[in-house]
């Protein structure tokens, strides 16, 4: 099956400066984390996705169609860009309808459309007022609602949770949430990665103009093998687990949490000291609390490929 | 909580038309945003003056006899032919009017939009570059039609009606034509004026300025040049004796200056052809680094 979005050896620079360099992904229908610091690349995939920039070299394709060019291709696409973009004259309702008369919507339809995206955001009691008027989250929120108002089968989100208050958040996020459940292709980008990381797992990391790696999260940190697992175990008396490891050559280092409450290891074969963990705590009779890995996230896989 | 997630998706299963005039909500918008700005309507209604009076000299010339101490010595000049048509339409304070209307109504068009990072929200929904520029034109036209076409329609109806005869009509009746042609490339150069202005600039306030200024310093460079080179063909400097050419020219009328009209028609087509190019090279969806 054809990927929703493909790019083929995409590339796009600004002069001297490089935008983007020889990007070759396919994105599923799903949240697709577009993650990387400032000036990484983002908002250009970004436009080059929406048809927005012409690629120097390389295609993007949606649902297998060149999107350069082919406006009629943008009725199925949704765009919510970073910055602000609003007449401060105007009142919400008014910047909303205007938009979705620019798809050839009926009237009626427009006005439907509008009343539905904002009561999605949760702006109805605000529409009259003039977006001069109108806080940064509901500037975000009604920022949004221009994206999804049209129904479109792709949405392209450019740091949508920017200057949010975290219940702005938390809602935003579940609106997102709610699109992908409905089928939606969606692409959020964001240089925050706990703001990911609650959306999706599924992630493309893009850092100089270049995709450092793409796809599960776990999966990725997995794929790293320059650095070792880190494993936390908090149990019962974690130096008599830490005593039972000791002979176990694949373990690299082991050291001690706060209060010696819990055991940290690290090692390359994080399968095996699992099932070998398994056989210690039962055998050892130790009681354990919690396992968790450190540096199985976002910031540490990123850390990984672009730190270090 | 539970009820936002209840409104989050809805599916509509329409049947999505082909906007039929994709730059008609451009327009619109355009068009809204000039009457949301302080003192414009009193402005706009300002330039419908010129319309009313010449509508009153109509009268007058058609009921002199009602007017008949007032109108002493004057019947010649308001004596209504189609070369009062062309003083109406190309009198320097008409202009003036337009101008100061355009200041208000069309320095922001594009200047907002590249300040308010609009461009990329047009541009990522169905809508072409000529869609986006022709929907910021139809803003211009609409402003200069309602106040050169309309009342000049208007005006040759009335001088019919107050007439009672189809005389005037009938003796020159390529005057509706010149009518129509004059305010077409009126509205058609101020257009292309305002629009180039407005896309060299983030700063609305600053185009303001522009476009008064340019139009009044191109007048006063004329008046400055016309000492020391003593030639007519100076009056190609400035927009408004260019207008009047072209003016006089569409009206059959005897041209103002001495110098061929094809120059006149020149200059203007120059201004637009430059903001033809400024356009394009100007209006893109994003901010290109450089």
């Amino acid at each position: 099956m054809t990927a929703v979005i493909q790019t083929k050896n995409l590339s796009k620079w600004y002069g001297n400066v490089l935008g983007l360099s020889d990007v070759s992904l396919e994105i599923d229908k799903g949240i697709t984390g577009l993650l990387g610091p400032n000036g990484a690349g983002k908002s250009t995939f970004m436009k080059l996705v929406t048809g927005q920039l012409r690629p120097n070299i390389g295609r993007v394709l949606i649902g297998g169609r060149d999107v350069w060019n082919n406006f009629h291709l943008f009725r199925g696409i949704g765009f919510c860009p970073e910055q602000d973009a609003f007449y401060e004259d105007v009142t919400g309702w008014e910047f909303l309808t205007g938009l979705l008369r620019l798809y050839g919507f009926p009237a009626k339809e427009v006005t439907e459309r509008a009343v539905r995206a904002l009561d999605i955001v949760e702006l109805s009691k605000d529409k009259d007022r003039k977006v001069r008027s109108y806080s940064r989250g509901m500037r975000q929120r009604v920022k949004f609602a221009q994206a999804v108002a049209h129904d479109p089968e792709i949405i392209i989100l450019d740091e949508p949770l920017s200057g949010l208050d975290p219940l702005g958040k938390r809602r935003l996020i579940r609106l997102i949430k709610d699109f992908q459940s409905a089928g939606k292709t969606i692409i959020v980008s964001s240089h925050v990665l706990p703001e990911i990381e609650a959306m999706t797992s599924r992630v493309i990391m893009i850092h100089q103009g270049k995709i450092l790696a793409q796809g599960d999260i776990h999966s990725i940190r997995d794929l790293i093998e320059t650095y070792p697992h880190m494993i936390s175990i908090r149990c019962s008396d974690a130096r008599a687990l830490a005593a039972r490891f000791v002979p176990d050559k694949s373990i690299l280092k082991m050291s001690f949490g706060p209060e010696g409450r819990s055991l940290v290891v690290e090692t390359h074969q994080r399968d095996a000291f699992f099932s070998r963990l398994q056989t210690a705590v039962v055998e050892g009779g130790i009681e354990v609390e919690e396992i968790s890995s450190p540096d199985d996230n976002l910031q540490a896989v990123f850390d990984y490929l672009v730190v270090k | 909580m539970a009820t936002v997630r209840e409104k989050g998706y809805y599916h509509w299963d329409g049947q999505l038309a082909e906007a039929r005039f994709p730059w008609w909500p451009i327009t619109r918008t355009g068009i809204l945003l000039a009457f949301k700005k302080k003192g414009f309507r009193f402005l706009f209604a300002g330039a419908f003056l010129p319309s009313v009076v010449f509508l009153a000299i109509i009268y007058i010339s058609e009921h002199l006899g009602d007017f008949k101490l007032w109108a002493r010595g004057s019947e010649k000049f308001i004596t209504i032919t189609p070369g009062s048509f062309k003083i109406f339409f190309t009198n320097p304070g008409f202009l003036f009017l337009m101008i100061a209307m355009l200041v208000f109504a069309g320095s922001g068009l594009i200047a907002d939009d590249l300040r308010h990072n609009s461009l990329q929200i047009y541009f990522s929904r169905p809508l072409k570059k000529t869609d986006y520029v022709l929907g910021k034109m139809a803003v211009i036209f609409f402003f200069i039609l309602i106040v050169t076409l309309v009342p000049g329609l208007l005006v040759l109806v009335f001088k019919l009606i107050f007439d009672g005869s189809f005389k005037f009509f009938l003796d020159c009746p390529w005057l509706v034509l010149s009518i129509i042609g004059y305010s077409v490339m009126l509205a058609v150069f101020f257009a292309f004026y305002t629009l180039l202005l407005s896309a060299l600039s983030k700063n609305s306030r600053y185009v303001m300025i522009l476009v008064f200024m340019i139009y009044l310093f191109s007048d006063i460079l004329y008046g400055m040049l016309q000492g020391p080179f003593r030639t007519p063909y100076v009056c190609l400097f400035s927009i408004r004796a260019n207008i009047e050419q072209m003016g006089a020219f569409v009206f059959a009328q005897k041209l103002p200056y001495a110098v061929p009209v094809v120059f006149s028609f020149l200059v203007l087509g120059g201004v637009c052809g430059l903001s033809a190019l400024v356009l394009h090279r100007k209006i893109r969806g994003v901010e290109v680094v450089r």
